[in-house]
């Protein structure tokens, strides 16, 4: 067995043990099988060198399928495996484990994807769907055979969570991490905790006021002695990897986390100018407008900036749900296609809170489809009906226009209630439900290449097996960084994210794949080129003088890119499991389909 | 090698740190949660297999992953993790708070099968000349009698329907471990936990709730569930054939709040996920019936989550036929054709009746338990009969009874996504109450 920094065998060199490879073809419940021959590829790969049992199954994923591999490495002696399926971030890490229960190094193992690069890219042509799938198959056996035992790095880690955001989900994750055993740092940018909460005045559906809840949960933050506050530390910087994350924040030393929690929060949609009156006398936002309403006094009528307003119109989707040809793109030249999940029924409630409080006050609502999605939601969107809110239905490629006339403006709407009707509203005020947009997070996004998604808020590594997780090892999501969100799912999402950060540090050890340079010395002449390629400073060093020199290999600061390899005169250097002599077998299989 | 070593007969008390109620998604993302960090985890699931709803779905949305690619993994790495304890077929007796800690007795319903024996192996079945509705198909297909719940149940052990079954012995005489035992009874197992969490689940509301729409009479007006079975590739048919004749449906409807949005039926809320999957399911009955009409009769599409405007968007973009329209009547020709009496709110607002093959009703969720009359300590229902959450926005996983918390559709109706994270959620506020209650370590 090879331990990391050292070279391992070639795996098929004469003193290796006879190579037995298991094959298994997954249907994926026909995402695969509709279109690749699975049985024919397991036929076809059963004759291949090596090759000692091959199989299809419907689910390779599930328990069954993944016994069926752990009984052939019982009954068939099968010491190296291939499974033919999704993706390798779905599900290689479930197949080691298959294999590990089989008593399996973990690392003799070939995750090929005949899926996302086969089934779901080439539907038309059936026959070669399945000639590259044996093609691909035939080059995971010769990678495999090629294979030796590997063993994860160890890292120690650092049992401190970096929570960077004061905000609702901010404050929620760092909670939760103290309470599972975590220390905690809490960044926040700005001079208070509570990020953009106590400005949403009651929040819906329990009615809480904002600042209240806000202030309750910035107590208990105070009270945990777990838990480190840096007010007015905008992150700079963040270096390092997971277990070991320096970051950078304000004017405080760094601070070594094991683990970062994103929770920057998201940003007000700001209409352009002149869209819908906005930056006109006419027209609010609905984030300014709820903050103003509760300090307005009752009255028959809204008294707004001292006119009295008999005529208030709110209309949804202003800066979400855009379609490309109707609606300006933004900054980045892409429109904002997403729903903001929460204006529907933050509007509907502040219209009710209007009528409430102003009773002489007609209300009209314009909207596209009403989302009151949420538990307590529809309740609310029935009491404003209810109390005298008027609907406008408006088409997306019709949306209300607003024309001033002498001091009072008139709001068109083509309303699809009244079978396109042009409906034509004296209004004094127009309050745009603007939705949520993603932050720009600049250097934290940066320094260490956060994924975005098409609508450009983080992107999670996949919405349902990793929901709070970056691609980024170590870095975790939590609120509207990810998506629009209410306070509520905010917070149970900080808490996910939390959930992972402390399964990732309570240990005080992270396991790593073990893919990086392996060493030959005696191939080694001690030219250094390899230095020279490296970006990971401390990875490789020159030790030695003369004929005696060789590199070192530090495996902790080591990433396997493989810059070395390729500069390597001698072939010295090799990434562990990623061999040169891999590659080349796996290109000549290809090659001979 | 299965889930078995997990599952045996045993009367000892089960003493845990968490017990999980509810082997769902939600269930089962909590467990593993709460595992991952050390801590040893009951999951009580009364279905003779884990995987929930969710299981039993075809594809899901917004990505098109096949529900199983999703769900075994996780129900496989539950089964085999050292920090969790399932038991399957069993019901939980009414949670007691007993000084800091919970009790309760699960009574393991008799599967009439050794379960440290049955290798799965399926002979059984295969004898077994009872033929019964199949409820993991919804109907669609038969079970035997005596099966194993369904390919990728777990655990793969097989269970004996006494309802159906006529003793005639055959499983008996084919079984290759003798493992079948026709006088098993019930087991009851004391249980004690340090904290609960409750993924109860939801139920679907009823086909028959709306007497307009053929009370559950009319053979081609079908569950989303029946359709989930239709679309999934092992499922009842393989393909979608509409139930009548076995007639491939070249129009297909669906009927949006079937089940929802309606005080008459007694449920006033949105139930969330159905525009969703109406949505979901015509893209996948349009890949597998290229010529189809698919139409959508709706209201509001919510698509509010995080990719769901965008899938809606493409399903537009595919062909799918979205009418704003309310379902007045559904009735039935000669030939089992349902026909819709709709009210377009386009178009003049013109009272229409259309025909199709096959249509479908988007129902709603109504709540999987009632904590008030299971006993679930002091946790209370709300007005929508779903869990009460008293911290709804800041601790949204908190219920009525300090120490038992919900995940899940329990707390009212939720998509996967939602679930998995609450389901996160409350696990680490289980692990809270365990630290903070001195209730680390188990006596």
């Amino acid at each position: 067995m090879n331990g990391p920094g050292t070279a391992p065998d070639s795996g098929l060199g004469e003193e290796t043990e006879d190579v037995r490879v298991g094959v298994y073809v997954c249907h994926c419940g026909g995402n695969i099988s509709d279109v690749v021959d699975v049985k024919e590829l397991a036929a076809l790969s059963a004759e291949y060198p090596h090759v000692v049992v091959a199989k299809d199954y419907p689910f390779m994923c599930s328990d069954p399928g993944q016994a069926l591999i752990v009984e052939d490495i019982k009954a068939h002696g099968v010491n190296r495996v291939v499974v033919a399926s999704c993706a390798p971030a779905l599900h290689e890490q479930t197949f080691r484990r298959a294999l590990q229960r089989g008593g399996l190094n973990p690392y003799l193992y070939e995750h090929v994807n005949i899926r996302e690069q086969v089934s779901w890219v080439h539907k038309a042509d059936h026959a070669a769907a399945t000639r590259k799938s044996l093609a691909l198959v035939r080059a995971g056996i010769e990678k495999v055979v090629r294979q030796d035992p590997l063993e994860a790095l160890r890292v120690s880690a650092e049992r401190r969570v970096a929570v960077i955001g004061g905000g609702v989900a901010g404050m929620k994750a760092a909670l939760a991490a103290a309470g599972a055993g975590l220390a905690v740092t809490l960044f926040e940018k700005g001079p208070a905790l509570g990020g953009r909460l106590p400005e949403l005045g009651r929040v819906f559906p329990t009615e809480d006021e904002g600042a209240a809840l806000s202030r309750r949960m910035e107590e208990e933050v105070r009270s945990q002695p777990a838990i480190e506050v840096r007010l007015g530390a905008e992150v700079r910087r963040v270096d390092g990897f997971v277990g070991r994350f320096s970051v950078e924040a304000g004017d405080g030393p760094p601070v070594k986390a094991g683990a970062l929690i994103v929770a920057t929060g998201y940003d007000p949609y700001a209409p352009a100018p002149g869209e819908f009156g906005a930056g006109g006398p006419l027209t609010v936002t609905l984030p300014e407008f709820r903050a103003a309403l509760e300090g307005l006094t009752e009255g028959p009528l809204l008294t707004w900036k001292g006119r009295p307003i008999r005529d208030l119109a709110f209309i949804h989707c202003v800066g979400s749900r855009q379609v490309e040809g109707i609606h300006a793109p933004q900054a980045d030249g892409k429109v904002n296609d997403y729903c903001s999940r929460v204006c529907c029924t933050a509007t509907l409630q502040t219209a009710e809170r209007v009528l409430d409080r102003h009773p002489g006050t007609r209300v009209y609502d314009c909207y596209r489809d009403i989302r009151t999605y949420g538990r307590g939601h529809e309740a609310i969107y029935e009491r404003a009906a209810r109390k005298g809110t008027l609907f406008f239905r408006y088409r997306e490629d019709a949306p209300p226009t607003l024309v001033e006339e002498g001091g009072r403006a008139r709001l068109r709407v083509k309303d699809v209630l009244t079978w396109d009707t042009e409906v034509d509203l004296p209004v004094d005020l127009v309050v745009l439900a603007t939705g949520m947009v993603p932050r720009d997070i600049g250097a934290l996004a940066d320094s260490q290449k956060l994924p975005r998604g098409a609508d450009r808020f983080l992107q999670e590594a996949h919405p349902k097996l990793r929901p709070v997780e970056l691609a980024n090892n170590g870095i975790f999501l939590a609120g509207t960084a990810q998506a629009p969100m209410t306070v509520d799912e905010a917070c149970a999402a900080a808490g996910a994210a939390a959930s992972k950060a402390a399964q990732l540090l309570l240990p005080g050890e992270i396991q790593l794949d073990p893919f990086i340079v392996a060493l030959k010395p005696e191939r080694c002449d001690g030219c250094g080129a390899c230095l020279d390629a490296c970006s990971y400073t401390g990875s490789l060093t020159l030790s030695g003088e003369g004929p005696g020199r060789r590199v070192e290999v530090n495996p902790a600061l080591c990433k396997g890119c493989g810059a070395c390899v390729a500069v390597c005169p001698t072939r010295a250097l090799d990434i562990a499991g990623w061999g040169l002599d891999q590659f080349e077998a796996m290109a000549d299989a290809i090659a001979a389909v | 090698m299965t889930a078995s070593a997990t599952v045996s007969a045993s009367a000892a008390t089960l003493d845990v740190d968490v017990l999980v109620v509810g082997g769902g998604i939600a269930g089962l993302q909590s467990a593993l949660e709460a595992a991952e960090q050390g801590r040893k985890v009951l999951v009580v699931e009364r279905q003779p297999s884990i995987g929930g709803r969710m299981i039993n779905l075809s594809k899901v949305f917004p990505t098109l992953d096949c529900a199983s690619c999703i769900t075994t993994p996780r129900m496989a790495s539950a089964a085999h993790h050292p920090n969790i304890t399932i038991r399957t077929y069993s019901e939980l007796g009414p949670i007691r708070r007993e000084g800091p800690r919970f009790t309760s007795t699960l009574r393991q319903k008799a599967r009439y099968v050794d379960e440290a024996a049955c290798i799965g192996c399926k002979r059984c079945e295969e004898a077994c000349p009872v033929f019964v509705p199949d409820e993991y198909e919804h109907a669609l297909g038969a079970r035997k009698a005596i099966r194993i719940p369904f390919t990728n149940a777990i655990p793969q052990t097989a269970v004996l329907d006494m309802d159906h079954c006529t003793l005639c012995g055959l499983c008996a005489k084919a079984c290759p471990t003798d493992c079948i035992d026709f006088l098993q009874e019930d087991a009851e197992i004391p249980v004690t936990a340090g904290a609960v969490i409750l993924a109860t689940g939801h139920e679907l509301t009823s086909m028959a709730a709306k007497p307009e729409y053929g009370r559950a009479a009319l053979p081609n007006v079908i569950s989303p569930m029946q359709a989930e079975r239709l679309l999934a590739p092992h499922g009842a048919y393989g393909r979608v054939l509409r139930p009548s004749d076995g007639k491939i449906p070249d129009s297909i409807a669906y009927v949006q709040c079937a089940g929802s949005r309606d005080a008459s039926l007694g449920v006033p809320y949105c139930s969330r996920v159905c525009c969703m999957y109406a949505v979901k399911q015509a893209m996948l009955l349009s890949g597998s019936l290229p010529v189809a009409d698919i139409t959508i009769y709706y209201m509001d599409i919510r698509a509010f989550g995080k990719g769901y405007e965008q899938f809606v968007a493409s399903a537009r973009a595919m062909g799918i036929n979205f009418v704003k329209a309310k379902v007045a009547r559904i009735r039935e020709d000669a030939d089992h054709n349902p026909i819709v009496r709709i009210e377009r709110q386009e178009a003049g607002g013109t009272v229409e009746e259309v025909r199709h093959d096959l249509v479908v009703l988007s129902l709603g969720m109504l709540p999987g338990a009632d904590p008030e009359r299971e006993g679930f300590a002091g946790v209370l229902r709300d007005a929508d009969g779903f869990v009460r959450t008293p911290e709804a926005k800041l601790s949204p996983t908190l219920t009525d009874e300090p120490g038992i918390f919900v995940a899940g559709t329990a707390a009212g109706p939720k998509d996967i996504v939602d679930s998995i994270q609450d389901a996160g959620g409350a696990a680490m506020e289980a692990l809270r109450h365990l630290r903070s209650n001195g209730l680390e370590g188990r006596p």
